[in-house]
Order: C-alpha cells, then structure tokens, then sequence
C-alpha cells in the first residue's frame, strides 16, 4: 500500500495535509461550541423576542402594580459583571473563602429594602471589603412574603450551582417588579440568566427544582428559624468559623456596615 | 532521539492528558467537587461552553488523548500524521477555550490550563515525529 506521503508527492503536501485538517477540526469545534453556547430557543422553552425594549423593567420602581409583560432584555448585566467579576463565588459565598470576616444576609428577593441595600450598600461594602479578601459574603434567601419569592430564589440558588448566584440576585434586585404581582416570570429569569456570560441557562431553569435547591432552601430556611430572623433584610457578622453576631442598623447605607466590620477586622 | 522515543515521549504525555481528561469527566458524571486551586473550576465546568454540541468538552478530550495515544502503535507515517492533526486540532481549540474562560466566563479553571500544557508540549513531540518520519526516504 503506497502511503500518504506517496500520495501527496512530497513533505510540504504532507504538513499543509495536517494543518488544514487541524484548523478544520478545531475551526469546526469552535463553531459548535459557539453555537451551542448562544441559548436559542430550546424545546418547550418560553421564547423571548430579541428587541422589547419598550418592557424592560429595569426602571419599574419598587411598588408598582404593574408586572413586566412577559417577553423582554433584563437591565444591568453590564453593571452586574462590573460588580462581581474577578471575584471567587461558591455557590451562595462571595469572596475569598479564607477572609478573615463573614458576613451573612437573610434577604427576600421581593423585599424592597434589600433592593435598596444591594444597589447602594453592596457595591461599596464589596468594593471595600470584598474584593480585597477581608469579607466574605453569605446569601440567606427566605421567603415569606409571596409565591413569587421562593419562585425567585429557586433560581437563584440554581445560578448558585454554576457559581453565578450573586450576578442572578443582582440582576433580579436591578429588575424587582411590586410584590407578589407575577413578576417572576420564567421569561424574566431565563432573560437574567442569560445577562450572565457563560451561564447555562437550560441547567440553570432545569436545577429549579432539584433536591440540591430544595436542601439549600430548607436549611436556609432553618438558620433563619434558629437566629430570630423576623423581617428582611437582616445582617449577621462575625469571625469566620466564629460567632455571627446581629448587626443592628440605623440605615442601609454603606457607612451603616463600616463600624461593625471595621471592629471586626481590627 | 529516535523515532521510538518520540512515540514513547507521546504516549506518556497522551496518557497524562487522558488522566486530565478523565479526572474532569467523572467528577461531572458522579457530581464530586473539583480540587481546584484556582477557584473556578467548578464554575468553568458548568458554563455553557463546557459542552460541544452536547457532548462534554472532557469527553471530546478524552477521546481525543485516547486517539493520540493509540497512533503511538505505528510507526507508519499516518500514524504521525493523524497523531499530529488530532493534537494541532485540541491545541487550537485549547487557546479558544482559555480564551473564554478568561473573557467571556471569568474563571480559570486549572484542569483545563494543565490540559493545555500537556497539548502544547504534545504538539512540539508530533510535529517532530511527523517531520522525522515524513524524511524517512
């Protein structure tokens, strides 16, 4: 049997022969994995049309009646990825998992006061704290005041099985409609999750309901049983491994949390 | 170095890849958490470019160091020529991949970047091998 060589004619045949079968390999692996990765309309997914601006609900304000149509873009993907990239996450931890401090948040996604300190505290207590590795946030998710909040933080804490909870809570906070009004919407998740690069966002709706979410969803709910929790948002810090303590405040402005970490990282 | 040694030089750093590969693959069949230094492994893996057209990127790679370690057999120049094609392949979609993990995912995972490491170094052995066997008169 002649061989390859023989066949192409000569050496430069032969490596030009490798090379475009490689590129083509590699070319059409790339495009597979572009493709598949763009989260188009899947089987018995709810569609979103590409441009409905016009029902973004980024700008719907806290106690309005109104839930977002279905079928729309969520705002604040650019900001969110802004806020949290280069930081470690573990499912509902932010942060270096070795800071020296933890700080933990029992929130309700529909509660407008924890919308008000993710969009003006957090990003001050993260870039502060945070980032640098002294903190490490811990997201408690309960919920209590409607249907729509345990269909929110199911969610979330499926983002938080691909590491991504924080961008998903960000962006569904950056996008609360009123309270118990429907506006947790599959379109409106599945929108979220989109905003965030590299998530899966088939896995990410399908891990709703699993009994890794349904386990985070009853400890949580136990923790807050156990600390007292009575109202959202509640705030508990200490040293890591140690003791959390209540943090009472007297607002939800950055400058409330200073005091308490600042004596706790002396 | 001799032919020989090159392909036993390939054989190891296919099986070592292969090892990579199928530490990544039972962790995603059997859901045990990813050692990982890096922090990101777990989240890497679990992105939506971890797969190509449903198949586990692990998977393909697998199967690719599979395949670079089975062309090891022969001695013939097809076999260096399909060794090389495979690994120049795996390469280039290696550097895509870091390429996302760094801009698009924002998290390293290590495993992937060992990986790397490993095709890099196979593809310098079967470049070699194929220009030495391709002389052979």
């Amino acid at each position: 049997m002649r061989s390859v060589k023989h066949l192409l004619g000569s050496r430069a045949a032969l490596f030009a022969a490798v090379g475009i079968v490689a590129v083509g390999i590699a070319a059409a692996l790339i495009v597979v994995s572009v493709v598949g990765s763009s989260d188009k309309k899947k089987a018995g997914a709810t569609p979103i049309p590409a441009t409905t601006a016009a029902a973004t609900p980024g700008t719907t304000a806290p106690g309005s009646t109104t839930a977002p149509a279905p079928g729309f873009k969520v705002s604040g993907g650019a900001a969110t990825a802004k806020l949290f990239g280069g930081i470690p996450q573990t499912k509902n931890v932010l942060g270096n998992p070795k800071a020296p401090v933890t700080m933990i948040e029992f929130a309700d996604l529909q509660c407008p006061f924890c919308r008000d300190y993710a969009l003006n505290a957090l990003p001050t207590i993260v870039r502060d704290y945070v980032r640098p590795g002294k903190v490490k946030l811990v997201f408690a998710g309960i919920a209590f005041i409607g249907p729509d909040s345990e269909t929110a933080l199911r969610a979330t804490y499926a983002a938080g099985l691909q590491n991504r909870l924080w961008n998903f809570l960000d962006l569904l906070y950056r996008n609360q409609g009123a309270e118990n009004s429907g506006w947790v919407t599959d379109p409106l998740l599945r929108a979220a999750a989109q905003a965030i690069p590299g998530v899966d966002v088939g896995t990410l709706l399908s891990a709703r309901r699993t009994t890794e979410v349904d386990n985070a969803l009853l400890a949580t709910q136990q923790q807050a049983s156990s600390a007292r929790v009575s109202s959202t948002p509640s705030f508990f810090a200490g040293p890591t491994g140690g003791t959390l303590n209540r943090i009472n405040l007297t607002s939800l402005g950055p400058s409330a949390f200073r005091p308490t970490l600042d004596a706790l990282l002396k | 170095m001799t032919d020989r040694t090159l392909r036993g030089a390939i054989a190891v750093l296919a099986l070592a890849g292969a090892a990579v590969a199928a530490y990544l693959v039972y962790a995603r069949y059997t859901g045990t958490r990813l050692a990982c230094t890096t922090g990101g492994c777990e989240t890497v893996q679990h992105s939506k470019y971890a797969k190509a057209a449903g198949i586990p990127v692990a998977v393909l790679g697998l199967t690719a160091y599979v395949a670079v370690f089975a062309t090891t057999f022969s001695a013939r120049v097809e076999g260096a020529a399909i060794g090389a094609a495979i690994v120049l392949a795996g390469l280039a979609f290696g550097v895509y991949l870091i390429v996302i993990q760094v801009a698009v995912i924002d998290a390293i995972c290590q495993w992937c970047l060992a990986s790397d490491g490993i095709l890099a170094l196979l593809a310098i052995a079967a470049a070699e091998r194929l220009r030495r066997v391709a002389a052979k008169p």
